[in-house]
């Protein structure tokens, strides 16, 4: 490693790290009732005196900045995996159907669930995003080994997504309980809701998944260079591969079954990450990912709850103003070569 | 069995999906020594490639590194043994020179795949042997195709591998980039012991090169031997099907040439 990339990748991390803590911060403050940050430390040391700012920030937006945070962070991140899987810089989980399919099997089961006065608990929305995942990621590998262009796959994916969306608006508008009204929020996207013991399950499985991944950076640089080099320098590809697809799954089921799909951070994030970074080196790009996913959501949520103040917006609409044009980007400058 | 050969096989099929396209193929090369697959377009030298590197599952038969089956070596073990260079495109986003002659080093580094001191120095002295050293902070995909070929097989040698698969190595390379590529790959394999099996197109060159030639043709081996074995006369004619009466007189007289001078003509 030359001096010159040393130290464009410590002032990277140390930019990240300022701007988590930034936004963070700010998501705390701002929203319809002004907090200053004094105010906001006292309360987080335990000597904040007003119990209404107390609950607010303790109750409210303490945890949805951590959840933007921590579910950003996974988002970019199983991106990041799908990328690396399909080797093409506009895979991601929303364009490829899976957040669309998680959301389709976790509607099922809430509706069922509502019917029958069974409550949820985090773990039970994690598995039913979770097999959603993997039943609409199934389907797109199926695909990939029918269509050999990439850009088809895309086409394929988004396609998978819409049919899983539409199952997901028929389930919602026929089943008749007045709970379901959060499921129309949630079904568009949002962080709105979020409370200590989501925040306690999701920190734990991205986490863990973070951990796990980050041991991966190894084989996953070999498997960048292409599989038959990688297979030449001992990957296991088969085993590898499932690695890939699984944490992509888990991660992005555990963002869906919290927040709902939310649009092309998976592949904006991973994309300015590179740009930042000007490496692909996973050991690098893993945390640069999550670091960046959380704050590309810390913001965009900022974005959809003061841009119409009080009325919010689902954060899948800022992200994809934003993420959109990122996508079409990079599109234009992948040519036809790589597609 | 002689027990000096490098690398031998024994009934060696290979194909894909349980149907041959090479059969019951024996062919052994001794350390330091270059072995040239040959044959006409399609009759199997890259199946017969990415057998012998295990990335294609032999139909029937084994391969015997020093002796040893080479499916019961592990994959890790191989990959400090045996280096590639393949017609696969290296994908290289953003990486420069010394990033991908690097990544040779995977087979010897820890956890993450940081590399040392010692695993830095290797990989400058590969890029040294196949002289591009100077254009080390360049970006991979920026350089020409002749520079391409040179820098991977300086990854390869920084895998610091007994023995080097090339398939068709010069194949998109000009002239001047053929003759100096192959010039350091015969090189090397004097000056290091290094054993090579390459397949080649430029028949020509396979004679010069090659202390061994293995010509392939209608889903076996043709001929096996030293060059000045196997390149009798009229034999090209017959192992790439020419057919004189299509040419025009001029060519036909390039083929006799040919075919005279075993491939003792350079073209």
């Amino acid at each position: 490693m030359r001096n010159h990339e040393k130290i464009r990748y410590v002032v990277v991390f140390c930019f990240l790290a300022a701007c988590v803590c930034t936004f963070l911060a700010a998501n705390i403050c701002i929203g319809s009732v002004k907090i200053s940050i004094q105010d906001v430390l006292s309360i987080l040391v335990g000597r904040g005196d007003d119990s209404m700012y107390r609950d607010i920030v303790m109750q409210i937006r303490f945890p949805r900045a951590l959840a933007a945070l921590i579910l950003g962070g996974a988002l970019a991140l199983s991106g990041y995996l799908l990328q690396t899987f399909f080797h093409n810089p506009i895979a991601g989980p929303f364009v490829l159907g899976i957040s669309s399919g998680a959301k389709m099997v976790v509607a099922l089961v809430m509706v069922f669930a509502l019917s029958y006065g069974i409550k949820m608990t985090s773990v039970t929305m994690i598995a039913a995003a979770f097999l959603g995942s993997i039943l609409a990621m199934g389907f797109v590998l199926l695909m990939s080994k029918a269509v050999d262009k990439m850009s088809m796959l895309i086409v394929a994916g988004v396609m998978i997504g819409y049919i899983c969306s539409a199952i997901t608006e028929f389930i919602v508008t026929f089943a008749d309980d007045s709970n379901i009204v959060n499921l129309h929020n949630w079904s568009l996207g949002s962080f709105s809701g979020i409370t200590w013991s989501h925040v306690k399950v999701m920190t734990i499985v991205v986490i863990i998944c973070f951990l796990c991944i980050f041991f991966m950076s190894k084989p996953m640089s070999a498997y960048q260079l292409g599989e038959a080099y990688a297979r030449n320098m001992g990957v296991r590809i088969k085993q590898f591969r499932i690695m890939l697809v699984l944490f992509s799954s888990i991660l992005s089921a555990c963002v869906t079954a919290f927040a709902g799909p939310i649009s092309f951070v998976g592949i904006a994030v991973p994309h300015l990450a590179k740009s930042l970074m000007q490496t692909t080196k996973p050991i690098l790009m893993i945390p640069a990912c999550f670091l960046g996913g959380g704050i590309f959501c810390l913001f965009c949520d900022l974005l959809s709850r003061m841009m119409f103040a009080p009325t919010e917006i689902s954060v899948s609409t800022v992200t994809a103003v934003f993420g959109a044009p990122i996508v079409i980007y990079i599109m234009i400058r992948q040519k036809s070569g790589g597609m | 069995m002689c027990e000096k050969y490098y690398l031998q096989t024994e009934h060696f099929t290979v194909g894909y999906d349980g149907t041959p396209i090479i059969s019951d193929m024996e062919i052994c090369v001794k350390r330091g020594e270059i072995l040239t697959l040959i044959g006409p377009n399609g009759s199997g030298k890259t199946t017969v490639l990415r057998s012998l590197i295990r990335q294609l599952e032999p139909i029937a038969g084994i391969v015997l590194m020093q002796n040893v089956p080479m499916n019961q070596i592990a994959m890790e073990e191989l990959s400090r043994q045996m280096a590639v260079l393949l017609t696969d495109r290296l994908q290289a986003e953003l990486m420069t020179v010394q990033d991908v002659v690097e990544t040779g080093r995977y087979p010897y580094t820890g956890r993450f795949g940081i590399l040392s001191g010692r695993d830095r120095q290797i990989a400058e002295d590969a890029m040294r042997m196949t002289k591009v050293l100077d254009m080390r902070d360049q970006l991979f995909t920026k350089i020409s195709d002749g520079q391409r070929q040179r820098v991977m097989l300086a990854r390869a040698l920084a895998q610091q591998p007994d023995i080097i698969l090339l398939d068709e190595p010069t194949s998109f390379l000009d002239i001047r980039h053929k003759l100096e590529f192959l010039s350091i790959i015969q090189k090397l394999s004097k000056s290091q012991k290094l054993t090579v099996i390459l397949s080649l197109h430029e028949v020509e060159f396979a004679r010069i090169i090659s202390d061994k030639v293995v010509c392939l043709k209608n889903g076996k081996v043709d001929r096996v031997g030293s060059p000045e074995e196997v390149f009798t006369e009229h034999y090209l004619s017959e192992l790439y099907d020419i057919r004189i009466e299509e040419l025009t007189p001029e060519f036909r007289e390039v083929v006799d040439k040919m075919n005279k001078k075993g491939a003792d003509y350079i073209g």
